[in-house]
């Protein structure tokens, strides 16, 4: 069988109905070792098509054998490859993390593993259709894959927290549907690259409101301020790996449907400036409340929040050396935040409120955890020699070609705030008095070498940025090459007959 | 405060949709120029009886040009009720307390619903099986058996929708369809790509795999919403 993009979709889908029969009648164990295989074939074919594409090329698959636009076709391009693999991979060291989680295995971890495989999946999906009606239906699996996680620990407040990102994302998704029913009636076609030919078409006022309800629609997805209300508490109620997985795997998912309605869908300049303005607000209000939190889950979530304003403002910029850097962003939040929350649930395994108090002296307990956790601290505040430098730097070169000073002022003066509030972690963790009622969780083989892949990561990026700057230097071009795309998924365009 | 501010916003955000939508007229024909290449509605409309021998254009649409967002929206019925069946789940040891939350219903009620589940489950089978003929499908049919089951469900505080049951469905309809896509890609090159041959137009066998789909579908939606009502009536009582 030829390896192409559906085999990403297709073989967890099997997977996931495959479970409850494997699991019941052959072996228990088997609902949780299933996803990791699935995760491990999903790297496999990210690799193999990420060597195929090359530099340039563009893998354009049809579904049902209809082209586009009378079919649902997906893209594998440079920029969805570059996630879809990023995803995978995350998505194979969370299942790892969690694989043997003593809190999960105490509820179902059965359906636990399904879910999590699934909103994986959803999370690729949304990256590779070419076909925005596929987009909401992905956005939705991914979405009730979340929504249910959240309150998976079934305590009063995941439930609060579960509840409340079910509002405010079934608004969204209200919101998103209600869009691509207005752009249907104006254009008759639900093809991405079709509509980026003819969105010039539609009257002003009713683009307007197309692109405002995407904006909120997706916005809430992507964490921008104000839509992002139900963000601190999910990440905080869910279990640790999957706060994680929101960081690193659902949050990318929103921003990337955002930044293809703005940059190829739309191509309007109006709305550069207010990814910038939005990205800008987002970083400044969340930053300065993680430095007020003393619960360190809500911290991370809220520096969380804070990253995903600084890289819808680093899309906004929209030079080639911007997005390059928003991308860079996005895989640096992907590992760091990934291993903050990782090693962060550890280091609160037992402590109920999670406080930031809790972690006093665990430095000498939970040794390599917490140098982990330092690891990601320093990664994330853009330290050199870690990757999150390299990041922001980028981008701050690039607000520089622009003469944006207030940017750059902004920008260094959030940094201050993000290395006070790290800090203050760090040096509890170190120079915190020991509390000997505090009883640590050592974490299972299987978690830490998860813990270890993802720091190491950090390490080697920041060293020699070299070896990912090419694929997002590839990936920005083909997110800003609107010609290319529309002409690779509609050349083989002719009626088949 | 707070009310008027909500409320404030409302009218803003309708006022705003309801000014939208009347510039897009209602009932005005939006298919358009029905000779024109790249036209999508009406492609369908002058292709679907030839290409795949199905008289209902609807479901060619929802089965076979756009059968990935059908299998996607299957999984979201499913993942749902996963994700319910997580959060409610009940631990062994509290199974014996768990109570159905309706009250004991008179036998005139017991005796109707036993005679009109097998007649509803009938009408629900007869709607998916007739899915790529006449209108509803796959979704509709499996709907309408659920209610059937949920009638048992309130009339009869014993009945059980048995579990192993339901997995078996729910599960073997899912594999069925993503097996049938599979089978495409692998046979044509292309996911869910309609292998079988297409039969005679009107033919309760006719439509390639578009029927089979519908059929599991059907099977598939009635034992996620019977799990579902099954989760949701059974509930250990507060003390």
């Amino acid at each position: 069988m030829v390896i192409s993009p559906v085999h990403y979709i297709a073989v967890p889908l099997l997977a996931a109905f495959l479970i409850p029969l494997l699991s019941k009648f052959i072996h228990k164990e088997l609902a949780r070792i299933v996803p990791g295989i699935v995760f491990l074939y999903s790297i496999f074919i990210s690799i193999t098509l990420m060597l195929q594409i090359g530099d340039k090329g563009i893998i354009s698959e049809v579904i049902a054998g209809w082209q586009a636009p009378w079919g649902i076709n997906l893209v594998f391009s440079p920029f969805s490859g570059f996630l879809a693999s990023l995803m995978s991979i995350i998505g194979f060291l969370i299942w790892l993390y969690s694989y043997n989680f003593k809190k999960i295995d105490k509820e179902q971890s059965q359906k636990y593993h399904i879910l999590q495989m699934m909103m994986v999946t959803g999370a690729i999906g949304i990256v590779l259709t070419g076909d925005i009606f596929n987009l909401f239906v992905f956005m939705e699996i991914t979405a009730i894959t979340a929504y249910s996680l959240t309150s998976f620990y079934r305590e009063r407040d995941g439930a609060e927290a579960g509840f409340k990102y079910l509002l405010i994302g079934s608004f969204a998704s209200v919101l998103i549907l209600l869009a691509i029913m207005i752009l249907y009636t104006q254009l008759g076609t639900l093809n991405m690259a079709e509509i980026a030919q003819k969105s010039h078409l539609i009257p002003t006022s009713l683009k307007t409101t197309i692109i405002v309800l995407f904006l909120v629609g997706f916005g809430i997805e992507a964490e921008m301020f104000p839509l992002n209300g139900w963000a601190p508490d999910a990440y905080s109620q869910s279990p640790g790996p999957i706060g994680a997985a929101f960081a690193g795997i659902v949050v990318k998912a929103g921003v990337y449907a955002l930044v293809r309605v703005i940059f190829t869908l739309f191509d309007i300049h109006g709305a550069y400036d207010f990814l910038i303005y939005g990205g800008l607000i987002t970083m400044i209000i969340a930053e300065t409340s993680a430095l007020a939190q003393t619960n360190l889950k809500r911290m991370l979530a809220y520096s969380s929040i804070g990253q995903m304003g600084f890289v819808l403002m680093a899309f906004g910029i929209g030079t080639h050396q911007a997005i390059v850097g928003a991308l860079f962003l996005m895989f640096n939040h992907a590992i760091i935040k990934s291993l903050l929350f990782m090693s962060g649930s550890y280091l609160t395994y037992n402590s109920l409120t999670k406080q930031i108090s809790a972690l006093s002296g665990l430095g000498k307990k939970l040794p390599l955890v917490s140098i982990l956790f330092g690891i990601g601290a320093f990664a994330i505040v853009g330290l050199p020699p870690f990757s999150g430098f390299w990041s922001k730097l980028y981008v701050l070169s690039a607000a520089a070609d622009k003469n944006m000073l207030l940017l750059i002022m902004t920008i260094l003066a959030v940094s201050i705030v993000e290395i006070i509030y790290y800090f203050r972690v760090v040096s509890t963790l170190y120079y915190g008095k020991q509390n000997p009622e505090i009883e640590i969780q050592k974490p299972s083989i299987n978690a830490m070498v998860s813990m270890i892949a993802l720091g190491i990561t950090i390490l080697v990026v920041g060293v020699y940025p070299d070896v990912i700057t090419n694929l997002l230097e590839n990936a920005a071009t083909a997110l800003t090459d609107k010609a290319t795309y529309i002409q690779s998924v509609l050349t083989q365009n002719l009626p088949i007959n | 405060m707070r009310k008027v501010f909500v409320i404030i916003l409302l009218i803003l955000v309708g006022y705003f949709l309801t000014n939208t939508f009347s510039l897009i007229t209602f009932g005005e024909n939006r298919i358009g120029n029905t000779s024109e290449e790249k036209n999508v509605a009406a492609y369908y409309l002058n292709n679907t009886k030839e290409k795949t021998s199905v008289a209902n254009v609807v479901t060619a649409i929802v089965v076979n040009y756009r059968g990935f967002d059908t299998l996607g929206e299957v999984t979201v019925l499913f993942l749902a009720t996963t994700g319910l069946g997580s959060i409610l789940f009940r631990r062994k040891e509290d199974e014996d307390q768990i109570e159905r939350i309706s009250k004991p219903s008179s036998s005139l009620v017991q005796t109707g619903s036993r005679i009109l589940f097998p007649l509803i489950a009938l009408l629900g089978i007869y709607v998916f099986i007739h899915g790529h003929l006449t209108p509803g499908g796959g979704f509709q049919g499996g709907a309408i058996i659920a209610t059937g089951f949920l009638l048992m469900l309130i009339s009869y505080k014993n009945f059980k929708a048995g579990h192993t049951m339901l997995i078996w469905v729910e599960s073997l309809a899912g594999i069925t369809f993503v097996t049938i896509g599979l089978w495409g890609l692998l046979t044509s090159g292309s996911f869910l790509e309609n292998t079988l041959p297409g039969g005679e137009l009107n033919n309760l066998i006719s439509g390639g795999i578009i029927p089979i789909i519908y059929i599991a579908v059907g099977f598939k939606v009635a034992a996620e919403l019977t799990g579902v009502l099954d989760i949701l009536l059974n509930i250990k009582p507060k003390k």
